[in-house]
């Protein structure tokens, strides 16, 4: 029993300590195992080639997505360019063709009520006009077209355009430059002059702001375009 | 008997609920440190065993051996020498012999234990 008593203190104690010793370093190893700078370099250089393998990977999906964000950004834009180059065009030939109103600064003659005019006299106007660089007339707001007819009706007795009886006054719009189309047709022996001859005397008046309306849209039927070899 | 066990498990509780934080470089240290730790107290119980117990001895040799070990290691690695390797070897070694004599003796106890006992049931018997 002695024996016992004599050791039983010590061996306690150290026991004591010991296990204070290796719960420690259990703790200590355990934060040790995680931590990145104490590693093997085996290990560091594993996981190195993992997340460069990785990175690699998601650099070429980044240029990748990059490639098909720009690819379809750029189809949204062309076709958005496309669309509106054809709106552009066809409102051009829309105007050119006088199917749409337009408006625009001009020069509007008017015909008094008592004037000895012939449908020709309108032609020569119109002629005039056109030369004079106009870019849209209407006659009586009667757009004139390329399939616009200007005659004289003899069953009704009167002018027409279009088809339509022209009344009186006349009066005819023309946009354009209104210094050019006045001087136009102001130019010496030209078609006021000539007018004049049969006492017809015409008013020119220039305005900054013009509406003409739009004409029916062409019928075709027979005529058909020619392919365009190049194409 | 239960005491060491008792004051093992008491230890551990303690580390534990200290969680004493011991930089990474010195770990290699501690372990060290722990491993003669735990030969002295190897040697301790074989003593005990084998009746040569001195408290001194034990106590001094504990605290000694840890503080030495870890010392050795600490100046191999400023001298670049892996002193480390051989406190690891040293007490090792040391460690497994002592379990070897104290298996051996506690063998040796018992198998005295049981003869004695049969010895004695036979002069009753």
């Amino acid at each position: 029993m002695d024996s016992v008593k004599k050791w039983r203190i010590p061996v306690l104690i150290t026991f004591l300590l010991l296990g204070i010793m290796i719960s420690v370093q259990f703790h200590t190893q355990q934060t040790f195992l995680s931590d990145l700078s104490l590693q093997k370099t085996d290990d560091l250089v594993l996981i190195l080639q993992r997340l460069h393998d990785n990175r690699t990977k998601l650099e070429v999906d980044l240029y990748n997505l990059e490639q098909q964000q720009q690819a379809l950004s750029n189809d949204t834009s062309s076709g958005a360019s496309l669309a509106d180059n054809l709106k552009k065009e066809s409102g051009k030939l829309q105007t050119a063709l006088g199917v749409i109103p337009v408006q625009g600064p001009g020069v509007t003659v008017t015909i008094p009520a008592d004037s000895p005019i012939v449908y020709l006299d309108l032609v020569d106007i119109v002629n005039e006009l056109w030369a004079s660089q106009a870019e849209a007339i209407a006659i009586n707001d009667q757009r004139v077209t390329g399939w616009t007819t200007v005659f004289w009706d003899k069953q009704k007795m009167t002018i027409t355009v279009n088809g339509k009886d022209i009344s009186f006054p006349c009066t005819i719009k023309a946009v354009g430059n209104p210094d050019t189309l006045d001087s136009g047709l102001r130019l010496l022996g030209g078609v006021l002059d000539s007018l004049a001859v049969f006492k017809i005397y015409p008013l020119v008046s220039r305005s900054t702001e013009l509406d003409l309306p739009a004409a029916g849209p062409p019928v075709f039927r027979y005529v058909q375009p020619v392919p365009n070899p190049q194409q | 008997m239960w005491l060491p066990i008792l004051g093992l498990l008491l230890g551990i509780g303690i580390g534990s609920a200290l969680a004493i934080p011991i930089p990474g470089i010195y770990a290699k240290y501690l372990s060290v440190a722990v491993l003669a730790a735990l030969d002295s107290v190897f040697g301790g119980l074989k003593s005990i065993i084998e009746d040569k117990f001195d408290g001194a001895v034990l106590l001094t040799g504990f605290f000694t051996n840890a503080l030495l070990a870890a010392l050795l290691a600490f100046l191999g690695d400023r001298l670049g020498v892996d002193l480390y390797l051989a406190a690891v070897f040293a007490f090792g070694v040391r460690l497994f012999q002592n379990l070897a004599i104290i298996r051996r003796e506690m063998i040796a106890n018992w198998l005295q234990k049981r003869r004695l006992s049969v010895q004695e049931a036979k002069k009753n018997g």
